[in-house]
């Protein structure tokens, strides 16, 4: 058996495997680690895939369990109650990935340890490969890891789905972890082609696991079309030099049309069921985005309405932005620079490089070029993103010209 | 977000912590000395523990440093220091949050007596297009 085909054994069944385990033995860290020398025990011993590889990792995961706390109790000269508790070879089949996925974006845990954890525990990436994806160093992700577990372990927190009252919430926060997970590899796929959209596959993937698991959560399959219809643009989202290209100059006809046609699909079955939150809103507004043929096409009404729906349900200063562009397409600049004049007012936005980045845009779509200028200039100080730096400077400059 | 907090301090003689060789610091009632510098080695096991600290070091002294500059078509060595302002670069702490204010935060729990903390946005490869 090759590596690979090992590798994808193991990210199709860890989750399983985990969830099997921590059915009986709750502790995620002991978990880990026993289902870690199950995978290194069937890289040494299987020469081809057996029948049934998640019953064989689960089977010797558990003896591992087992012989750990046997010799724990012995050390502790203790008898020990569960170690007659043989593990039945065969567990019934049974889909634990929910759970799994609610543990690790449990609400005690900090959001960049949620993420962490998530990527470990469910995708079965190794600790390596997610310090590469965040770029951090490995050991500082060893210990974000390790933290999280103590703390779950502190916390007293149980491998079990939560009462039904609490489960909208926990969904929630399971989406936040997906979708920073995706923007993070969508935001990534720009400037040094380091990331090969590795990051926003698996989001999407999960995304759609979640679906399954709860078809009836508008908002899992409203992030899930928000993610397809985000991604169909990541052909055109680069020029020929690697530099962004913001939507508005993207060549639309290299969109990923397959996605799109997915994403829409989503939405047309959720949308008129109701009540629409603020996954299924951006969605809506990726679609308006994706039907219109160039960015002076578009329905701008419509993706104001939207941005008004999405300022009353999920309010923050990235919607208001936005909001003031959708208002400056359909009305004029002027109405949009009111609104972004009110966000400059807040100390924190007037140094967020967006808030300058917009007004510059809208300043340029009013003639005022020396403002724009100025404008661009100021957004490609305040941003931490090397491509975006490079995108503001080259418009200053041309603002200039 | 990673961020870098810069420790610009004079200490004389130069030394590590700068706390230990600038005034404003040595200047303080010795139990408030002892209470700043517990607290400090307590928040950066904290960061440490959270995943927040990827890294630091000390610098050597600034006096020290050998500068190179293009001349005549050639690098040409000299000695430092770089800038003739009093304060220099002492040190630094490579941190990744959360967000902006975090890293304000955690800047802000940096400061000490007699050295300034410069808090500034480390650049990364990614972008967005909205």
């Amino acid at each position: 058996m090759s590596v690979r085909e090992l590798e994808d054994v193991w990210r199709r069944e860890s989750p399983h495997v985990l969830g099997a385990l921590l059915r009986r033995h709750g502790d995620l860290a002991d978990c880990e680690d026993a289902a870690q020398e199950a995978l290194e025990a069937a890289a040494r011993q299987w020469q081809e895939l057996p029948g049934n590889p998640r019953g064989w990792l689960i089977t010797v995961a558990s003896r591992r369990l087992i012989d750990r706390a046997r010799a724990d109790a012995a050390r502790a000269g203790r008898e020990l109650a569960v170690a007659s508790e043989e593990p039945s070879p065969v567990p019934p089949e049974r889909d634990d990935s929910l759970e799994l996925l609610l543990l690790c974006c449990h609400p005690a845990l900090s959001r960049p340890s949620q993420v962490a954890l998530t990527l470990r525990a469910v995708s079965g990436l190794s600790t390596a490969e997610i310090a590469a994806a965040f770029l951090v160093p490995e050991a500082t992700m060893g210990q974000r890891l390790s933290r999280a577990r103590a703390t779950l372990r502190e916390a007293g927190v149980r491998f079990e789905r939560p009462e039904p009252d609490d489960l909208p919430a926990r969904v929630a926060a399971v989406l936040d972890v997906l979708h920073l997970v995706f923007n993070e590899g969508y935001t990534r796929s720009a400037g040094r082609a380091l990331l090969d959209g590795e990051l926003t596959r698996e989001a999407i993937r999960l995304t759609r696991e979640l679906e399954r698991a709860l078809p009836d959560h508008d908002e899992v399959a409203g992030a899930l079309a928000l993610m397809l219809l985000t991604q169909a643009r990541e052909p055109a989202r680069t020029d020929a030099r690697g530099d962004l290209v913001p939507l508005a100059r993207q060549d639309r006809s290299r969109w990923r049309r397959d996605e799109i046609a997915q994403g829409v699909a989503i939405l047309e079955r959720v949308l008129p069921r109701g009540p629409v939150g603020r996954f299924q809103l951006q969605a809506a507004i990726a679609a308006v985005h994706a039907e219109a043929p160039d960015a002076a096409g578009t329905d701008w009404a419509q993706i104001r309405t939207l941005y008004d729906m999405l300022e009353r349900v999920a309010p923050g200063p990235a919607v208001t932005l936005n909001r003031a562009v959708a208002v400056a397409m359909e009305s004029g600049p002027a109405a949009g620079l009111t609104i972004v004049g009110g966000l400059l007012e807040d100390p924190r936005l007037a140094r967020h490089h967006r808030t300058h980045a917009v007004r510059a845009h809208l300043l340029e779509l009013a003639g005022d070029r020396v403002g724009a200028a100025d404008a661009f200039a100021r957004a490609a100080g305040l941003t931490a993103s090397l491509p975006e730096q490079r995108y503001l400077n080259r418009c200053a400059a041309e603002a200039r010209r | 977000m990673k961020y870098v907090i810069l420790i610009h301090s004079n200490p004389r003689p130069w030394g590590h912590p700068t706390a230990d060789y600038v005034p404003e610091f040595q200047s303080l009632p010795q139990e408030r000395k002892d209470a700043m510098l517990a607290d400090f080695e307590r928040r950066l096991k904290e960061l440490s523990e959270r995943g927040e600290l990827l890294g630091g070091e000390a610098l050597g002294d600034a006096a020290n440093a050998r500068l190179y500059r293009w001349t005549d078509d050639a690098p040409l060595a000299t000695d430092g220091p770089y800038s003739e302002a009093k304060e220099h670069l002492a040190g630094f702490f490579l941190i990744d949050v959360e967000s902006q204010e975090r890293a304000e935060e955690i800047a802000g729990q940096f400061a000490s007596p007699g050295d300034t903390v410069e808090l500034r946005a480390t650049m990364w490869p990614g972008g967005d297009d909205q």
